[in-house]
């Protein structure tokens, strides 16, 4: 039973859902802060080459995110200069990531002889639990046939829950997003404040990138998110800016991702051009249902002052 | 005591600002590219050089980087008056995809015989009307329930591309020659083609600076233009004022997106006579983002910037040949964008680096807590 089609396509979504999710994790805690990030796909194509050249070098997985997610981390704190200290235009500076990311990571993908392009996949990925709980009829697969990331996703779900909600520097985050002008009297450093964020941000999106690379895809091409960074700024906005809902919107994301490759076990006929319109279909509508969900402004509010530049002589 | 930077708001960039910065950019952006290539380990010099040499240098040089600004024009248009409103379509892309499919199946429908005039008009309606409304499945929603017109037009974009796939790779449609083994499209008859004008320039050249010429007309000179631009910079007071700002984004987005679209049928037409898709998927679409920041939305600028980032790409091949990365031109493309976004600070604030205590700043305004604060020098 456990290589039916639905058990397969269910563990192949959560593994399709995981760069999703870290990458809007990461956006999520730089948009509570006020900072918009529209480079997301950028900063994964930057953590996705890193991470590889990373992976390939040291064989380590947990090396190769890292540096995936520094990779990231780099291009969020130019958006961070642009954004914060210089106050441009946040969307117009988020397009500029997306071109230096996808320009930045093909030279690099293609620097060297040999590039990386030809390079094979040093990191060997595995499952964090014995086959014993594997092999357990359907639920072994889905919840105990995965890596330690995939986990580690999960677990940055509740801590960034916990953090946002719970902490003192959760609640300043928060404050700053909001109401920077009130978090500035109250002694909050508005600037250093959302620096942090947009850098873990970026390091949501490097780790997402590296683990595309490293762990499901297993090489690097030039331009390989194809457009996975502009569905996780899709389900932030779906996910109204929770994490919670982020995990179940990447669940849903990654579910279409691998719509191909279940149809394809079902012996479903459908060309594969329209497979893979679905998960940008889908994006399309989502993005139009919640902004016409005549609730919206209660349940699922932005954070007041996203994307707006903050100086303290504008107050 | 050493003297202290200050940032001042200016009130109004005056035109040597608001065309030096934007140029002092593009030097440093190069400067960067330059560091890039010698970490690399290529010699800039030779890199810069020869990209001159094969974009700029002689007249067939000349005409290849004019036949690829020609759709850069039009998709840099089509961004900058998107950009004048603060509607920002990035979905030119898709836009240019729906252009090449509509102008292409009516070159290839409409009887070989039809008069070149006629045929080309028709092929330039349809293109610039599949375009217009491709760019409403986003301009609709983001009117009537303010969705996020960033994200429509882009996911609009793969669905573009994908169908654009299909119609060549995925099937055996109308577009499909079915007489070649390999998936490509039908030639287009004789009397669908832009004529050449030298070399690889042809005609599409002509419309695209006219469409420059009419759009600047469009926002500086007529009361439509105005509203458009009283919009984007304060909507508030524009729909206090009555501007009808609901059925301006529609108009404006319906706008872009024709002019991307014309951009599709400009290379269908005039460069790969048949809906090629690996040909047309060169980025046209977002470069002209590029172009219309770099040219601050204003369309007579879009055509030098246009011929600029053309330069640049154009020279990507010969690059190859003396051992530098291809991968150099997005790098250089990705840079500019950069550096010109972060000079728009420059533009909008006055850096004063006065030499004693704070005085009264030249404009007459008194010296602010924050200019004071912060960075000493």
């Amino acid at each position: 039973m456990n290589d039916s089609v639905l058990i397969l396509s269910i563990a192949s979504a959560i593994v399709a859902a995981t760069p999703i999710l870290f990458a809007a994790l990461g956006e999520i805690i730089t948009n509570r802060s006020g900072v918009m990030n529209l480079g997301i796909e950028g900063m994964m194509l930057m953590g996705g080459v890193i991470g590889f050249w990373a992976g390939n070098n040291t064989g380590s997985l947990t090396i190769a995110l890292i540096a995936g997610g520094l990779g990231g981390v780099s291009l969020a704190l130019i958006h961070a200069v642009l954004a914060v200290t210089l106050r441009v235009d946040q969307t117009v500076s988020g397009l500029s990531l997306v071109i230096v990311g996808s320009g930045l990571s093909s030279f690099i993908g293609t620097s060297g002889e040999p590039s990386l392009l030809s390079a094979r996949n040093g990191v060997e990925v595995t499952s964090l639990f014995p086959s014993a709980l594997r092999d357990l009829p359907g639920v072994g697969p889905i919840l105990f046939g995965h890596d330690i990331v995939v986990y580690t996703g999960v677990l940055a779900v509740i801590g960034a829950t916990y953090v946002l909600n719970r902490t003192p520097r959760g609640l300043a985050l928060r404050a700053v997003g909001e109401d920077p002008a009130a978090a500035d009297a109250a002694g909050i450093s508005v600037v250093r404040m959302r620096y942090i964020a947009t850098a873990i941000g970026g390091f949501g999106a490097g780790v997402g990138g590296a683990y595309l690379t490293v762990a499901i895809v297993g090489t690097w091409q030039n331009g390989l998110t194809a457009g996975i960074g502009w569905i996780a700024v899709a389900l932030v906005i779906l996910a109204g800016w929770r994490p919670w809902l982020a995990l179940f919107g990447a669940l849903a994301f990654g579910g279409l991702n691998g719509l191909g490759f279940t149809l394809q076990l079902a012996q479903v006929n459908v060309p594969s051009d329209f497979l893979k319109m679905m998960p940008f279909i889908a994006a399309y509508l989502v993005v139009i249902l919640v902004s016409a969900s005549p609730n919206r402004a209660r349940r699922l509010a932005a954070p007041a002052a996203l994307a707006q530049p903050y100086s303290r002589e504008d107050r | 005591m050493m003297g202290r930077i200050r940032v001042i708001p200016r009130g109004f960039a005056g035109p040597g600002v608001r065309f030096g910065v934007p140029f002092g950019a593009l030097i440093v952006a190069l400067l960067l590219g330059a560091i890039i290539l010698a970490i690399a380990g290529n010699d800039p010099f030779e890199a810069y050089s020869t990209m001159f040499d094969a974009s700029l240098n002689g007249w067939s040089s000349i005409t290849r980087t004019l036949a690829l600004a020609t759709p850069l024009i039009l998709t840099g248009l089509a961004a900058a008056v998107a950009f004048q409103m603060r509607v920002y379509n990035i979905g030119g892309e898709g836009q240019l995809y729906l252009g090449a499919i509509a102008a292409s199946y009516v070159g290839l429908a409409l009887p070989a015989t039809t008069p070149i005039v006629l045929m080309l008009g028709a092929m330039l309606l349809a293109g610039a009307t599949a375009g217009a409304l491709w760019a409403l499945l986003a301009a609709v929603p983001k009117a009537y329930f303010n969705a996020d017109e960033i994200i429509t037009t882009l996911m609009l974009n793969f669905v573009a591309l994908s169908l654009m796939n299909w119609l060549i790779f995925g099937s055996r449609s109308f577009w499909r020659d079915p007489r070649r083994p390999v998936p490509s499209g039908k030639r287009l008859p004789e009397n669908a083609v832009l004529p050449s004008l030298s070399g690889r320039m042809h005609v599409g050249i002509i419309i695209a600076v006219v469409a420059a010429i009419l759009l600047w007309w469009l926002l500086r000179k007529t009361s439509w233009g105005f509203q458009i631009r009283t919009i984007g910079d304060s909507p508030r007071a524009a729909r206090y004022a009555g501007m009808g700002v609901r059925s301006k984004t529609m108009a404006v987005l319906a706008l872009s997106g024709a002019l991307a679209a014309m951009a599709g049928f400009s290379e269908v037409s005039g460069v790969t006579k048949g809906l090629e898709p690996v040909a047309l998927t060169s980025n046209i679409g977002f470069t002209g983002i590029i172009i219309a920041v770099v040219a601050r939305n204003n369309p007579l600028g879009v055509v030098p910037v246009s011929v600029f980032l053309a330069a640049i790409t154009t020279s990507g091949s010969r690059l190859q040949g003396i051992g530098i990365n291809v991968q150099v031109v997005l790098l250089l493309q990705g840079l500019i964008f950069l550096t010109v976004t972060a000079g728009e600070f420059f533009v909008m604030n006055r850096i004063s680096l006065s030499p004693s205590n704070v005085t009264e700043a030249a404009d007459g305004t008194p010296p602010s807590a924050n200019e004071i604060a912060e960075a000493t020098a």
